[in-house]
């Protein structure tokens, strides 16, 4: 059976890119990362908030990221994340390569 | 990665706190998300629905969140073994029926490998077994060498390749007239291997500081249970070994016997040397090389370093030696197992191996075809699970798990079957070896060990994928989704990887039954060649050359009335291969030659003939003279075209050995028949020379030829030399005893090639059975319909027979090919088997051709009566 890219694998590998980013600036539970989502792209990234458990529980299967619970500041104890020293590696090397994607992109998109 | 495992660890471990972990991060965060909404002005049950409706659907993504724990395959897998389970409670005579054909072939392998792992891949119980070499060197003629008490004291004081070093000498002997085997060794044996003792002590170095200086031995664990009844109160007596009182210092503890593959008895301090064997003294001026070194190479120096150190420390030693004594190669043998695997034994030890693992592969072709059968029949089945969306992968699995399933059971099997036939068959051993050759034979231990075990586990795997894999991709084609269409036997097709495996199958037997063909009648030429001989009711005696043994055994012999003949020979018949030297004619052409040193009354005591010339005289026989007699075709070889009396046989320089120095060249008095050397496999027609040599001369083995009933005569010649020679008779047997051991290798290769080549059979047998019941019933359709038209029931019966014989016949010309090409190996390597045996061809070809029409009878038969009516009547 020939693979085809689906878009939902598409979206996982943007989505861990994204999570990934968004963990460099400190820790945060999930929920934080939706609302940093939403308060980021402007509204423009309509992320399914449930995809992004599954998402965070692989790159934590890899040992990118870190998980412990912690107190939130409604008392409650929540689950946080943070990235470790691989997840920062891999940050580095994921930009660089969606980087080099975009650029790719944009010089065929502009070619006329 | 690891973290990964680790998690799966976990998931594993604590399933359900993660399961509670994962529950309330999901809570917490529909719980802040209503919180927000409500904040922003929702009420608390809108904003709930809302938080619910952004989330998705949580079932699912708790779904996904597991799979990623890695836990969704154990789950498979249990659903899988169940299922497995329950097919094989509704078809228990298919399941037994693998079970039992898998047991078999891996029972036979998981025996042989127990038998190579024994000898050759378990570390002997010894310090650092790995660091162990023995070493030895060959001159530039070729002629092995071993070491002289200097050059081990020599050795052991130069550290730069081997850290430590110890000296030993083997020793074949009687204790209380039952063959035993010991080695004389220096002080640092024992604690050098690291070997401690059961009862008493071992050997010190103060026991081998001087020589004579303690005569002390140490019995082997096995030796003390065996041949002194466990005896407690062992230590502090004295045994008699040659004649010389020993005090029993110590029993070693069980687990040991030695470094080599025959477990020893007994082990005396190199020191008593002197007063066990005749010649000069071992630590004299003239002292012989008669003792092997073992060293402990240095970490750092690896053997070929090793070899090439020891070669330039030898050519320093000996570099006034003579130019072809002069030392060429060193060699360093692993003492770390038994056996070591150098390349030649892995060339001799290559076929047994292949025998067995053809029959592990025609079991495997057995089941393969079985599974086949059985898949094609579960088609349906299968095509509606593909189709209602099961992945091919995961029907691959659940075949493959049913497939493991099997070989687990078949390996339980096949081990308790293992365990069994080694039992049974050193039991066999030890019964059909002659009795009095039995006393020699010893078997390491044989216990499974962690390697017998890796071994059944990756056997039973690679078997399960063999006879499992191919049917499950057979069975999951995507075009099998035909078959949800109702279209589950649209036809019957062909299958081409059904008819490759009986055609194997046929091919491997055929292989195996020739061979044992060949063997067998091998065996059989070799028990009925004439050896040109009259060896019945000859003895072979060989006696020890302390003090006066040998003359007091002679001086008995010379007055007992049931000895009616006495001769000696250096090498007696059957007693291995002669020594070979190089002999020239006056022309110069220089050929291998087999000596042997003879008294006068050799060739009448044997009843050989002289066809020309004389025996020797008395005086030639006592003084060495330089006269030889030779052989029939030594003398059409070296002198084809004259009068072989009164010509000089001439041995070239380099092959002057220390007896053969005086006899440069001898004058030919003598010419006698070609006969059987000393094997019986080495052709007849090689050239040998006899040279003069006394029963008196030290190492000669001695041949009396005795009245009355021979093993009877022995037992009493035995009992009286006991009392008026004692310990003089080191080993006394008659030379049938010799001729039977010569012989007993190939009856033994004969049995286990014929049991491979019967089990070859039966499984090729019932495969071929199987086979085509299963076609039959496939065709069954269409057989009836042509009934229906008119096909009398024997044209049903060669049509489906004609299929079958097909299928043989193929397998027979491959099998056939295959074994003219070993039958020319073994040609190669055992003069005495025929290239080619027409009687081993055609029995084997036979034989399975025989069976293949039987096992295809009884299904053509039920082919034969086809119904036409069920058949029409089962068409939709």
């Amino acid at each position: 059976m020939p693979k085809t890219p689906s878009k939902i694998d598409l979206l996982q590998g943007t989505l861990d890119l994204i999570v990934l980013k968004l963990l460099r600036g400190g820790a945060a539970n999930g929920w934080q990362l939706t609302q940093s989502i939403q308060a980021i792209s402007r509204g423009v990234l309509d992320v399914n908030y449930g995809s992004l458990y599954p998402a965070l529980r692989r790159l934590e299967a890899r040992g990118w990221v870190a998980a412990h619970w912690a107190p939130s500041e409604n008392n409650r104890r929540a689950r946080y994340y943070e990235l470790t020293a691989a997840g920062r590696k891999q940050l580095e090397a994921e930009r660089a390569s969606w980087e080099r994607f975009s650029h790719a992109l944009g010089l065929i998109l502009q070619a006329d | 990665m690891l973290e990964r495992w680790k998690l799966r660890a976990r998931a594993l471990l604590r399933a359900r706190s993660l399961e509670a972990e994962l529950d309330e991060e999901l809570r917490y965060h529909l719980d802040a998300e209503t919180a927000r909404l409500v904040v922003r002005g929702m009420s608390p049950h809108q904003a709930a629905l809302e938080a619910r409706r952004a989330f998705g659907n949580p079932t699912q993504l708790k779904e996904e969140i597991r799979d990623s724990w890695g836990r969704r395959w154990l789950e498979r897998l249990g659903q899988d073994a169940r299922y497995a389970w329950r097919s094989f409670r509704r078809a228990p005579a298919f399941a037994i029926t693998v079970v039992s054909t898998i047991a078999l072939a891996l029972g036979l392998n998981t025996m042989a490998f127990t038998i190579f792992d024994a000898y050759v891949l378990r570390p002997l119980a010894v310090r650092d077994p790995s660091s162990l070499f023995q070493i030895s060197w060959s001159d530039r003629a070729g002629n092995p060498h071993a070491f002289t008490w200097r050059e081990y004291q020599a050795l052991r004081a130069d550290r730069s390749a081997l850290s430590e070093s110890f000296a030993f000498r083997l020793l074949y002997t009687r204790i209380d007239s039952a063959p035993a085997f010991g080695q004389l060794v220096t002080g640092n044996y024992f604690s050098m291997l690291g070997l401690a003792a059961a009862l008493g002590r071992t050997l010190v170095s103060s026991d081998a500081s001087e020589a004579g200086s303690a005569p002390v031995v140490v019995l082997s664990h096995d030796a003390w249970t065996s041949r002194f009844g466990s005896d407690s109160s062992i230590v502090g007596k004295t045994i008699h070994i040659r004649g010389q009182s020993l005090q029993v210092v110590g029993v070693l503890a069980p687990g040991f016997a030695g470094l080599g593959d025959v477990p020893l008895d007994f082990w005396v301090p190199l020191t008593m040397n002197d007063l066990l064997f005749a010649g000069d003294s071992l630590f004299g001026d003239r002292a012989p090389e008669s003792i092997s070194v073992v060293g402990r190479l240095r970490p750092e120096v690896g053997p070929g370093r090793a070899a090439a150190w020891l070669e330039s420390w030898l050519r320093v030693r000996h570099a006034d030696a003579r130019e072809p004594d002069r030392p060429a190669r060193a060699r360093l043998i692993s003492r770390a197992t038994g056996i070591e695997l150098s390349p030649q034994f892995a060339l001799f030890f290559a076929p047994i191996a292949t025998a067995f693992i053809l029959v592990l592969l025609i079991a495997c072709a057995n089941v393969a075809n079985m599974m086949l059968a059985r898949g094609l029949a579960r088609q349906p089945e299968i095509g509606i699970r593909l189709s209602l969306g099961a992945a091919r992968s995961r029907v691959l699995a659940q075949l493959l798990t049913e497939a493991v399933l099997l070989a687990v059971p078949a390996a339980l099997a096949g081990f308790a079957l293992s365990r069994f036939t080694i039992g049974a068959g050193v039991r066999l051993m030890f019964a059909t070896i002659p009795a009095e050759l039995a006393s020699y034979l010893r078997i390491v231990p044989l216990a499974p060990d962690g390697r017998v075990f890796l071994f059944m586990l990756v056997a039973s795997v690679a078997s399960a994928l063999v006879f499992g894999l191919a049917p499950a991709l057979q069975a999951t084609r995507p075009d099998i989704v035909r078959a949800t269409r109702g279209d589950f036997d649209g036809g019957y097709r062909p299958s081409r990887l059904r008819n490759g495996l009986v055609i194997g199958q046929v091919t491997v037997c055929v292989l195996l039954l020739i061979c044992a063909g060949i063997l067998l009648r091998g065996v059989g030429r070799l028990q009925r060649v004439d050896v040109g001989m009259r060896t019945h009711g000859v003895l072979r005696l060989d006696v020890n050359e302390r003090a006066g043994a040998r003359d007091h055994a002679l001086a008995v012999l010379r007055t007992q009335p049931d000895v009616r003949a006495l001769a000696a020979a250096s090498s007696p018949p059957f007693g291995g291969r002669y020594p070979v030297v190089v002999g020239t004619s006056s022309r110069q052409d220089a050929r291998p030659l087999f000596y042997n040193f003879v008294s006068s009354a050799y060739f009448d005591l044997l009843g050989m003939p002289l066809i020309r010339g004389r025996r020797f005289t008395p005086d030639e026989e006592r003084g060495g003279a330089p006269v030889v007699i030779v052989s029939e075709s030594t003398a059409r070889t070296f002198w084809p075209d004259r009068d072989p009396i009164g010509q000089q046989l001439r041995l070239a320089p380099e092959s002057a050995g220390t007896r053969l120095a005086t006899r440069r060249d001898a004058r030919v008095v003598g010419v006698v028949p070609d006969v059987a050397l000393g094997t019986i496999i080495d052709p007849f027609d090689a050239a040998v020379a006899y040279y003069p040599g006394g029963p008196d001369h030290a190492g000669m083995a001695l041949l009396a030829r005795v009245t009355g009933e021979p093993e009877a005569t022995m037992r009493h010649l035995d009992a009286t030399l006991a009392q008026l020679a004692p310990a003089a008779v080191e080993d006394m047997h008659t030379l049938d005893v010799y001729m039977l051991g010569a012989v007993y290798p190939f009856r033994a290769a004969y049995w286990v090639a014929g049991a491979l080549g019967a089990i070859a059979l039966l499984l090729t047998v019932t495969g071929v059975y199987g086979v085509l019941s299963y076609v039959v019933a496939q065709r069954r359709k269409e057989l009836g319909i042509r009934v229906a038209l008119g096909a009398a029931t024997s044209a049903i019966v060669a049509l489906v027979l004609r299929q079958s014989l097909r299928l043989c016949a193929i397998g027979l010309a491959a099998g056939m090919l295959l074994a003219l090409g070993v039958a020319r190996l073994f040609a190669a390597n055992i003069v005495r088997l025929g290239t080619f045996e027409p009687a081993a061809f055609a029995g084997g070809a036979l034989l399975v051709l025989v069976s293949c029409v039987a096992a295809a009878y009884v299904p053509s038969r039920r082919a034969g009566r086809a119904d036409p009516m069920e058949a029409l009547r089962s068409q939709q």
